[in-house]
């Protein structure tokens, strides 16, 4: 019984065991893979729920580590921890997960490398749940990378299509700009503390919060750059909406619930850092007086604005979520920011079930209208796919914060905490809320009300029962989850966990902070009236008549891939091509040649003795040796 | 005798056996060579599985005398630094001779020379004596050159040929005048490393006679090493080398330079040697940097991989220049992982050679529909090589760049980004260029690599693997030998981390 703790590690493993066997034996059969893969997930969620009463017990458990590598003062050890953070992450992850890998083998039915979705998918599970279970920075980025890795393996799932190939590498790169700045942090914070895990660097911290000297600030930064990358926040945003060239099910999973959610997760975790003093170093004087955690506020709060505007003019059923995930990410963002870091988990555990469920649902419309992703030329799935239609009427609904369904609870929170900080993110907050409605609306009406437009859209129908099933499952957390009192949960605050009942449950949001939720409320019934008087009945987007150049700038997300394809040709390609040449025609032409020219001049010369150019080394030998013999023997 | 003399013994016997066999046996050379090479790989893994962690001093020693008057001995030997150079060195050898199997022409010879080669790049390592610890780099060297001439492809292979032996007879020459005055400098009156060693650790060299022969030993060594600005001969003439050829220099023989930097010059010549690191840590930007930026421009396969070679010995020059710990003993780990990854990535392209005839990346593509394997591997090398945790090179980097950073400060952080960003960004080229996108027409057909021909790809990714998900296997016997090395300069005070 005392060693429960360490069936965590078979959390942790059972996946990459799923993922190494397939990959190595059951390659040719398709169906024993995908069984193998959604055994391991299974197992692995049901374990977690078995970890439950032990992390609710003493709150806090750590699993004994491995000395991974240990030379001077570098010491790794791989080890887990269990508290009410990971926790909450880890039956995230491994419920979606679960659900996810069922709703695949459905969905994937007749892909001809189907045991090589799901060896990809397995190990995405494994570096994922490496992520939330890492006791350490250095752990931290391994899981970090395979998580890339695996995110880039399944948006290029599909790689002799050109747009998927060149989606996966664009993900890929994006991440690893992010990850440059993550990983100069924790050499910085190891080489300054001695140490990269959690509780060692947040003691030091505590007991002196002038232990990172003038790099406080620059370290938070760093670290942050982490959660840009993985996050996809602005800057780094570009690559999420790509990143839906992979399967549905894989942006189900990793676009929308997991993977993006992860630097939300690590800013959490290291929330420790951002509360040590923000000094800058010398060369970076000038960002005295401005805090790493307001960036990080204004990166997010941006990111929501910028996403949830392009999400209003997009026609693809995968990107408007997208878009969506990208927004309500930035949204999570800014609570961090704003040191609300409860409130931001909390989010993000309600999106990744509504999200998740969302886009399931989005998958099951493709499937059924065989792969057509333009929501004008679908229209009245309602009756066709029901199953389909009420579960994606909740996630939309949820997105939008209606209450008593999950999303109101949670984003109310994040209002909140953008209310007693600091107005401007409030009204920022509340402007994005105005604009998720809308987008959703459009999407949903557009989308399942009205008529077919199109012959797909009419003969469409209900998916298999593997596909909905998923879904139905995600719509009871998507309305209960708001019901838990997880934020308080998060904070440890077992003051008003208790207290209250089912009233305080309800109500909670508008009985501490009335002006933030009638707000939110406010701002959904804007929302609705807006996309319902543009679009109920609507057969073609009213909006680009209306505001042509804004609707045409939306449309093209701001011409941001763009700016960014001259920016990189500028810098990086003309580095490039500077080097290319200095080493073709400076290094290897002149200076080489050059030697070459002159040897072969002296060669020549020589060429009475010597017999041909392969000779000069023996020639050379020969020197050397007379050399030698001559030093040698000389004093 | 040692059990080192068996794994450079084995491919030289089997050099001397090919000599007697006729021609036309062909399979019969083939087969003497894969043997003497399985032979010399088993033995290895023998040495490597008993070596000793910790424990003080050279392991598994052999020393004859030869030449009594000039105290040249056949002294061989490994501690943490050398045992798992050695180790890979059998396993890139085994490789290379799988890999041969491309060459149809004057195989006789070919494989004779291979053997040789393979010989004298184990030999270099387990050396303890300059003397042979030179003669093995130039046994090795002397068959690279006329294989690259005879059996090497591409328009530019004479051209290649000649550079790549001017400039690697150069650096061997210069190398070779530094350790001559080293020796005569020395007053041990002994070739004997371990003698010169401890004689040169109670009677240090005076600083005057340090600073002169440092620089001798830093270029010669640095070109060998292909340092930045003396790389190019690297990419051209591994672009014109066949296969087994260039995995076994890329892949190993280039090491020497950088195992004599570290076994020789630096603890020998402490106080030069911290003069002219601050040197080397910029110069290493030139191979991060620079030639990370030249591979993202290249269209043909093997100058990517070349240059990207290259670039990656810049990592290895920052962890030596860190002279910490952490860095120098990530420097090592490279130095081993850098070998696999190295060998893989020649085989690899040669293979993708045989089967499309070209290098050209822009006529290739859509290759992973074809050939899984072969694909797989490509991805997992190029992944490696960009740092991707898993795989050896990820330990060794990291190591490298969290012992430097305490050091230098804006060299490892630009360093950081060579490695996370631009070694991603011309592997992810090559990948997606090769193995991902349409298949164009005009390709010939292509087909997997067969059982026979995977163990190659197979030994060297494993390989990685398992060093790079236990790095103690490297780590626990290099450190204390590092540690050693880092005694000796301890000179000057030695940048460390505080302890927490």
């Amino acid at each position: 019984m005392e060693q429960l703790e360490n069936s965590a590690w078979i959390v942790l493993l059972l996946p990459l065991f799923s993922a190494v066997v397939i990959t190595l034996f059951t390659r040719r059969s398709g169906r024993v893979s995908a069984l193998i893969s959604i055994a391991a997930v299974l197992g692995a969620f049901l374990i977690t729920l078995g970890l439950i009463p032990l992390v609710r017990q003493s709150g806090f458990v750590k699993v004994p580590p491995l000395n991974w590598i240990s030379v001077g003062d570098f010491r790794i050890e791989l080890g887990l921890l269990l508290d009410r953070l990971s926790m909450l992450m880890l039956i995230v992850v491994t419920g979606v997960a679960s659900l996810i890998h069922i709703y695949s083998y459905a969905y994937m039915k007749g892909d001809p490398a189907f045991s090589r979705y799901f060896a990809s998918l397995s190990l995405f599970t494994f570096s994922m749940l490496g992520i939330v279970l890492s006791n350490n920075f250095f752990q931290m980025f391994i899981f970090w990378e395979l998580v890339g890795i695996s995110s880039y393996l399944l948006i290029g799932f599909w790689h002799g299509k050109a747009s998927a190939a060149n989606a996966a590498k664009k993900a890929f790169l994006a991440n690893r700009i992010g990850d440059f700045g993550f990983l100069l942090g924790i050499i910085i914070i190891w080489t300054l503390l001695g140490s990269v895990n959690f509780d060692h660097v947040e003691q030091r911290l505590i007991t002196n919060p002038a232990a990172l000297g003038a790099f406080a600030g620059l370290v938070g930064l760093l670290i942050f750059c982490g959660a840009l990358g993985k996050s996809a926040q602005f800057p780094l945003h570009v690559w999420l909406p790509d990143a839906m060239e992979g399967p549905t099910p894989v942006s189900a999973l990793i676009h929308a619930a997991t993977m993006v959610a992860a630097g939300i997760y690590m800013l959490c975790r290291t929330f420790f850092i951002y509360q040590a003093s923000s000094a800058w170093p010398e060369f970076l004087s000038f960002m005295n007086g401005i805090t790493a955690l307001e960036i990080i506020a204004w990166s997010g709060g941006i990111t929501a604005l910028l996403a949830a505007l392009i999400a209003v003019q997009q026609n693809d059923i995968k990107r408007i979520p997208a878009y969506s995930t990208l927004s309500q990410l930035g949204y999570m963002t800014m609570a961090v920011g704003l040191g609300g870091t409860s409130a931001a988990m909390y989010h993000l555990t309600t999106h990744a079930f509504f999200k998740a469920m969302l886009f399931l649902g989005a998958g099951s419309v493709i499937h059924a209208m065989h792969h057509e992703q333009d929501i004008w030329r679908m229209g009245g799935l309602k009756k066709k796919m029901p199953l389909t239609y009420w579960t994606f009427l909740l996630g939309t609904l949820a997105l939008a914060g209606v209450p008593p369904l999950s999303g109101f609870y949670s984003k109310d929170a994040i209002l909140a905490k953008a209310y007693e900080q600091h107005t401007g993110f409030f009204i920022l907050g509340l402007i994005v809320a105005v604009l998720t409605t809308f987008y959703m609306a459009r999407l949903f009406i557009i989308a399942f009300l009205g008529n077919g437009r199109s012959n797909s859209a009419a003969h469409a129908h209900e998916s298999p029962r593997l596909m909905t099933v998923p879904l139905l499952v995600l719509a009871v957390p998507t309305v209960l989850a708001g019901f838990f009192g997880l934020e308080s949960y998060l904070s440890k605050d077992a003051s008003h966990a208790h207290g209250g009942g089912i009233n305080e449950l309800l109500f909670g949001p508008i009985n501490h902070a009335p002006f933030a939720a009638l707000g939110g409320i406010l701002a959904v019934v804007f929302g609705l009236f807006l996309a319902a008087g543009l679009y109920l009945n609507a057969n073609r987007d009213p909006l680009p008549l209306k505001a042509r150049g804004l609707a045409r700038t939306l449309r093209n997300r701001f011409y941001i891939d763009e700016i960014y394809g001259e920016l990189i040709d500028l810098t990086q390609g003309t580095l490039a091509r500077l080097a290319d040449w200095f080493d073709r025609w400076i290094i290897s032409g002149l200076l080489v040649r050059g030697v070459h020219g002159t040897t072969e001049f002296a060669g020549r010369a020589l060429r009475l003795a010597q017999t041909g150019n392969l000779q000069t080394y023996a020639f050379l030998l020969a020197a050397g040796i007379a050399l030698l013999l001559l030093l040698v023997f000389k004093p | 005798m040692s059990i080192l003399t068996y794994i450079l013994g084995f491919p030289l016997l089997a050099a001397l056996a090919i000599a007697f066999i006729p021609r036309n046996y062909r399979f019969l050379i083939r087969l003497v060579s894969l043997s003497a090479g399985a032979l010399s790989l088993l033995s290895a893994i023998a040495m490597f599985v008993h070596f000793q962690t910790g424990a003080a001093g050279y392991q598994f020693v052999e020393k004859r005398v030869w030449v009594e008057a000039l105290r040249i001995s056949y002294h061989v030997g490994v501690d943490g630094l050398n045992v798992g150079l050695v180790l890979m060195a059998a396993i890139v050898a085994f490789a290379a001779i799988c890999a041969a199997y491309e060459i149809k022409e004057r195989e006789k010879e070919f494989y004779l020379l291979l053997m040789i080669m393979i010989s004298g790049v184990i030999g270099t390592f387990a050396s303890l004596d300059l003397f042979f610890f030179f003669f093995f780099h130039e046994l090795a060297l002397i068959p690279t050159f006329i294989m690259i001439g005879v059996w090497g492809r591409g328009e530019e292979k004479n051209y290649a040929t000649f550079n790549i032996t001017l400039y690697l007879s150069l650096g061997g020459l210069i190398a070779l005048i530094g350790l001559i005055a080293l020796y005569l400098q020395s007053g041990a009156n002994s070739f004997d490393i371990v003698e010169i060693t401890t004689h040169l650790q109670n009677t240090p060299l005076p600083e005057a006679a340090q600073k002169f022969i440092f620089p001798f030993l830093l270029l010669g060594f640095g070109i060998l090493v292909s340092l930045w600005p003396f790389h190019t001969w690297a990419p051209l003439g591994y672009g014109a080398a066949p296969t087994a050829t260039a995995m076994l220099h890329a892949g190993v023989l280039k090491k020497f330079g950088l195992y004599g930097l570290l076994r020789i010059a630096i603890p020998l010549l402490p106080q030069a040697a911290s003069f002219w690191l601050d040197i080397v840590a910029w110069l290493c930007l030139g191979n991060i940097l620079y030639c990370g930026l030249v591979a993202v421009r290249q269209k043909d396969l093997n100058l990517l991989v070349g240059n990207s070679s290259v670039a990656h010995m810049g990592f290895v020059f920052l962890g030596i220049a860190s002279l910490s710990i952490v860095g120098v003993t990530g420097a090592v780990v490279i130095m081993v992982a850098h070998g696999l990854l190295a060998a893989l990535s020649f085989a690899l392209s040669g293979y993708l050679y045989n089967q499309t005839g070209t290098f050209s990346m822009e006529r290739m593509g859509g290759l992973m529909q074809r050939m899984p394997f072969v694909g797989a591997v490509l991805i997992m090398c190029m992944m490696a090589g960009c740092g991707l945790p898993g795989f050896a090179n990820f330990v060794g980097e990291a190591m490298a760049l969290f012992g430097s950073w305490d050091k230098y400060k804006l060299i490892t952080s630009l360093a950081v980004w060579g490695g996370l960003v631009i070694g991603a960004v011309y592997m992810l080229k090559a990948i997606r260029s090769i193995m991902h996108g349409p298949m164009p027409e005009d390709l010939p057909a292509t087909f997997d690599a067969g059982p026979v021909r995977k163990i190659p790809f197979a030994l060297l990714i494993t390989a990685l693997l398992l060093f790079g998900i236990f790095p103690r296997l490297l780590t626990d016997k290099i450190e204390p030998s590092a540690k050693g090395i880092l005694a000796m300069t301890k000179s000057k005070p030695v940048a460390v981390a505080p302890l927490k």
